[in-house]
């Protein structure tokens, strides 16, 4: 059976995790919506996620460490989404909007 | 290892066991197995008793604990029950904020012991998240929210720029070992150049850890983070957080040694930036607590400067750096809090303490020395040592920081000036008692400076 792994090089799952990690990165820099911004962090991280289960695939003799590495950030973003939901929805209730640039009272 | 253990159970305990009672009612109890946790790593380190069955519960290759970074651990458990112990408790209902303490500060000892790429990420993730929740607990107050969410977002970005490194690193080093990584980069540096993988993936890694630490350019968010918190939590961050993060960047570096010479070119220069930037824009801060914050990313830039040394065998340095920080930082954070009004923090709140209340005014004039690094503190010895064995590698970048904490002087010196000035209406708050740990910590910070062959012996 013709491996899908084994037909394509590396370099692309590189590329393209780096692709989505970049639309994440800009979408954290340029969008103002909170929700939002949390969907471009879960992109970044899951980009990540791809590029370790691609590196796991292809080290020598198939490691396991980087699919182990997955399941952590999976487990950690879930509970990193749970608390950035919580502190949204506190927000709102404070402010009625989820724009973050709208937050600007704390300067000297 | 044994610190670990203490802090999660009592974490645990504490939070199941406070759940009706109010917060005050549960200080003690988990003052107390800080308290513990400190005393028991420290006589582990200094090798009178061993513990190393516990130990055994772990495996080595992902947590391991030298001899010096129990004595962080042992700091750190420290610093944070003297916290939890002077601060006054909030009025809400539960220990829910001591329990979340206790969990980071967990999450900060997996970070001082990591040796694997997977803890050092569950170490910064588990100490992280619970101050999230911790930086947004005044619920009803908009800048503790703006705080929190702030914390949050900068927070989540810096771990998929810190996660994206680990990934290059593992593609490039086939490993997430930080003990095999240094094995396999030695190797490397013998034979070629490095591939670039590798190189992309510390310098990613890096820039989650600055992040952490808030140094140039990374910093933006911390005065902002610091003002809006509640102020128990900005001294937990500001203490714990950076000397947990250090802790973990020196580790993470110390894989890397072989790349050493590629690496301190741009950490002399983030260095270099962070002081000046530190130290001039917190000149022209109103409020004290932004203040502490720039003086915090100063620090920063002065311990960036430990990086670039070699750092084993080298440690006590880092260790002497940070007990002067952190005893001096948690006191002045301590009078910021006593004596503001209303969420006020300007400097006015410290006029004619002198003339009202004079140990007060002498514990604080003490912390201010210490902190700007003025003879016979902690803060002086431990600035000297950090120079001196940073001007081997770079004299340019120690004589920039000596012109920074030459600017220092001026901002703490805004303090002074209020201390000593007589005030006619008397600020009512001036007359309560100071806490009893204050006063040891400030004795502490004496004694250490005139003694500071300590630090060495302890390693």
């Amino acid at each position: 059976m013709l491996n899908i792994f084994q037909s394509l090089d590396i370099s692309h799952y590189i590329y393209l995790s780096c692709v989505l990690f970049c639309i994440g990165l800009f979408g954290v820099l340029f969008r103002r919506n909170a929700i939002v911004l949390l969907m471009c962090i879960e992109l970044m991280l899951n980009a990540v996620n791809l590029l370790f289960a691609a590196f796991s695939e292809y080290m020598g003799d198939k490691d396991a460490n980087g699919q182990m590495f997955v399941f952590f950030i999976m487990v950690v973003a879930a509970a990193e989404a749970a608390v950035g939901l919580a502190i949204l929805v506190m927000v709102y209730r404070n402010t009625r909007k989820t724009d973050v640039s709208f937050l600007d009272s704390l300067k000297d | 290892m044994i610190g670990i253990f203490i802090t999660f159970i009592g974490a645990i305990l504490v939070l199941f066991l406070g759940i009706s009672k109010q917060e005050s009612s549960s200080k003690n109890l988990s003052a107390s197995f800080l308290f513990l946790a400190a005393i028991l790593s420290l006589v582990e380190a200094l090798g009178f008793a061993n513990f190393s069955s516990i130990a055994t519960w772990a495996p080595k290759t992902m947590i391991d604990f030298s001899q010096g970074e129990m004595m962080f651990v042992s700091l750190l458990a420290a610093v944070t029950s003297a916290i939890i112990a002077i601060f006054p408790s909030s009025n809400h209902k539960g220990s829910d904020k001591l329990g979340l303490m206790m969990l980071s500060l967990t999450g900060a000892f997996m970070m001082i012991g990591a040796n694997h790429l997977v803890m050092l990420f569950l170490g910064i993730e588990v100490l992280s998240i619970p101050l999230y929740v911790l930086a947004g607990s005044d619920k009803l107050n908009l800048n503790s929210n703006e705080a929190a969410i702030k914390y949050f977002l900068m927070g989540a970005f810096s771990t998929a720029i810190f996660l994206l490194g680990c990934a290059f690193i593992y593609g490039g080093t086939a490993t997430l070992s930080l003990t095999e990584i240094e094995v396999r980069m030695s190797i490397v540096g013998h034979f070629a150049e490095f591939p670039s993988l590798v190189k992309a993936g510390v310098v990613l890694m890096s820039t989650g850890l600055l992040f952490k630490v808030s140094a140039f350019p990374f910093h933006f968010w911390a005065p902002d983070v610091y003002q809006g918190s509640p102020n128990k939590i900005t001294t937990f961050m500001a203490v714990v957080v950076k000397i947990a993060g250090f802790v973990a960047f020196s580790n993470f570096l110390q894989a890397f040694s072989a790349l050493s010479g590629w690496n301190n070119q741009w950490i002399i220069l983030l260095s270099v930036l962070t002081i000046i930037f530190g130290n001039v824009v917190a000149l022209s801060q109103k409020s004290v607590k932004r203040t502490l914050a720039y003086s915090s990313i100063a620090h920063a830039g002065y311990l960036l400067l430990f990086l670039i040394t070699p750092m084993q065998g080298n440690m006590w340095v880092l260790f002497a750096y940070s007990v002067a920080y952190a005893l001096s930082t948690v006191v002045l954070f301590y009078f910021n809090d006593k004596y503001s009004t209303n969420g006020e923090f300007g400097f006015s709140m410290f006029t004619g303490l002198f003339h009202s209340n004079k140990s007060a005014a002498i514990l604080m004039t003490i912390a201010l020395f210490s902190i700007a690094g003025i003879p016979i503190t902690v803060g002086f010895t431990a600035k000297y040592y950090l120079f001196t064995s940073a001007f081997d590698v770079s004299p340019i970048a120690v004589c920039i920081a000596l012109i920074g904490s030459a600017i220092s002087i001026v901002y703490y010196f805004k303090g002074f000036k209020n201390i000593y000035e007589v005030d006619i209406n008397m600020n009512q708050l001036h007359a309560s008692k100071i806490h009893w740990i204050v006063y040891m910590m400030v004795a502490v910070s004496i004694v250490l400076g005139m003694c500071p062959y300590l630090f060495e012996r302890c390693f």
